[in-house]
């Protein structure tokens, strides 16, 4: 083990390839401008990148320019990109939701209808769970998402997936801020320990 | 907020659900809380994870569309190592900076001179939402600033839009005819940002542009209207 982790610190040291990490190995030739290492990270990541954005913005054609948008905003941030912060696909899904966010947000405050939404939209919860398991790679995450409780699952999907800030949520779940803020701590607690995310 | 509080936001702001607010709060809290740290990149982790479960592969031809951009779109510089926060001597080093650096900024601020590089660009309404802006970039870097003054300040740079968000909080009055001002210190020398109205009493709330790429921000107080040259001590500094 000491030799691995030696092994990796040779490997950082001298910015040669980390077998363990292709990912990260192609981030940080991309880093230093190699467009073919990018287009090898572009098709490890869109599908992630593409899902999320869709998730969170909803309309097709404008989630197809988040999702373009967060690729260049990948590219232009690969030189800094540091491991020690978290996986490549984790950055990367970051970079990409705030884009999401950003456009949402910024939707919203230019048509000004967050009371008609607060009042008329209904919640949608089993939404996310469905495609979940629809999807091959969903079971492991089906099953950690039904650990949590109603409460805390539906605070965590409106926030992350309905782009709502905790304050928000509480509004839809109607329950108190302080209430909302310790059910979505508690659910990705859970959630991580149940996925078994190293902490 | 107090700072109790501040640990429980780890998980609404891995999920991208707090206002801009307290999203330039935590960041300036988070990369240095022994806590928040790696709740944070635990919690943004778990929900790629989720979120891998719902992959939808993008249209063919976006791969080429992104290819032939970033052809065109330059790359930011990596960060030094320098600036790689050290947790165990952060603390302790930030202490001693600050003092040094207290002195260095009233130095450079009155020996060199200074030429206005703030433009204003912001009004009460817009704020919220060019602020919101400016903490969506993933470049932004916060810097809570310290010092002698009453209150706090806190200002988030982002290197890609040259846009600086400027809050304080608490602050003292500055006195009739005063105000706060602003002052960005590069390898130039100090420059200033005459932006610090007080607009609400206590509060500053401010998005600006600013040229160049400053190591360092000071306040001062100065003649309302602002000063291209300091004529008052360093009231807060920081590091960027």
């Amino acid at each position: 083990m000491l030799r691995n982790a030696l092994r990796r610190r040779l490997a950082d040291d001298l910015d040669v390839d980390d077998p363990k990490d292709p990912l990260g190995t192609l981030l940080s030739r991309a880093g230093r401008g190699d467009q073919s290492a990018f287009a090898e990270l572009y098709d490890s990541l869109a599908p992630l990148l593409h899902g999320v954005v869709l998730k969170v913005v909803r309309d097709p054609a404008q989630s197809e320019e988040v999702t373009q948008e967060a690729f260049i905003e990948l590219w232009r941030l690969a030189p800094r990109y540091d491991a020690s912060r978290g996986s490549v696909r984790s950055w990367a899904t970051t970079v990409a939701h705030r884009r999401a966010i950003d456009r949402v947000r910024s939707e919203q405050s230019s048509r000004d209808r967050t009371e008609r939404e607060a009042q008329n939209r209904p919640i949608q919860s089993g939404d996310v769970a469905e495609q979940v398991v629809a999807n091959i790679d969903g079971t492991r995450v089906r099953k950690a998402l039904e650990r949590l409780t109603e409460i805390q699952r539906q605070a965590v999907e409106l926030a992350y997936f309905g782009g709502h800030s905790y304050r928000e949520v509480a509004v839809l779940l109607g329950v108190a801020e302080g209430t909302i803020k310790t059910r979505i701590r508690d659910g990705m607690i859970r959630l991580r320990d149940e996925l078994g995310v190293a902490t | 907020m107090s700072g109790t509080d501040i640990h429980q936001l780890a998980a609404a702001y891995a999920l991208d659900a707090v206002d801009e607010r307290e999203r330039a709060d935590f960041e300036a809290h988070y990369p240095t809380c022994a806590i928040c740290r790696p709740e944070v990149a635990g919690f943004r982790e778990t929900i790629s994870q989720v979120a891998a479960s719902l992959a939808v592969a993008p249209p063919l031809a976006m791969k080429a569309k992104v290819m032939t951009e970033i052809g065109s779109t330059r790359q930011l510089s990596p960060l030094l190592p320098d600036s790689v926060v050290d947790l165990a001597t952060h603390r302790r080093s930030r202490q001693r900076m600050t003092r040094v650096l207290s002195v260095a900024a009233a130095l450079l601020l009155l020996a060199v001179g200074a030429f206005v590089v703030g433009r204003h660009s912001s009004n009460a309404n817009g704020f919220a939402d060019q602020a919101a802006a400016v903490f969506a970039k993933p470049d932004t870097l916060s810097t809570t600033l310290t010092g002698t003054g009453q209150g706090s300040f806190k200002v988030a740079w982002s290197p890609s839009t040259s846009k600086v968000v400027v809050l304080g909080d608490g602050l003292a009055d500055p006195g009739p005819g005063k105000a706060y001002e602003l002052w960005l210190v590069d390898s130039n020398g100090a420059h200033a940002v005459r932006l610090l109205d007080k607009a609400d009493g206590k509060k500053v709330r401010r998005v600006v542009t600013v040229d160049g790429h400053p190591t360092q921000w000071a306040v001062t107080v100065e003649p309302e209207g602002g000063v291209d040259l300091a004529t008052g001590p360093v009231i807060f500094t920081g590091a960027v």
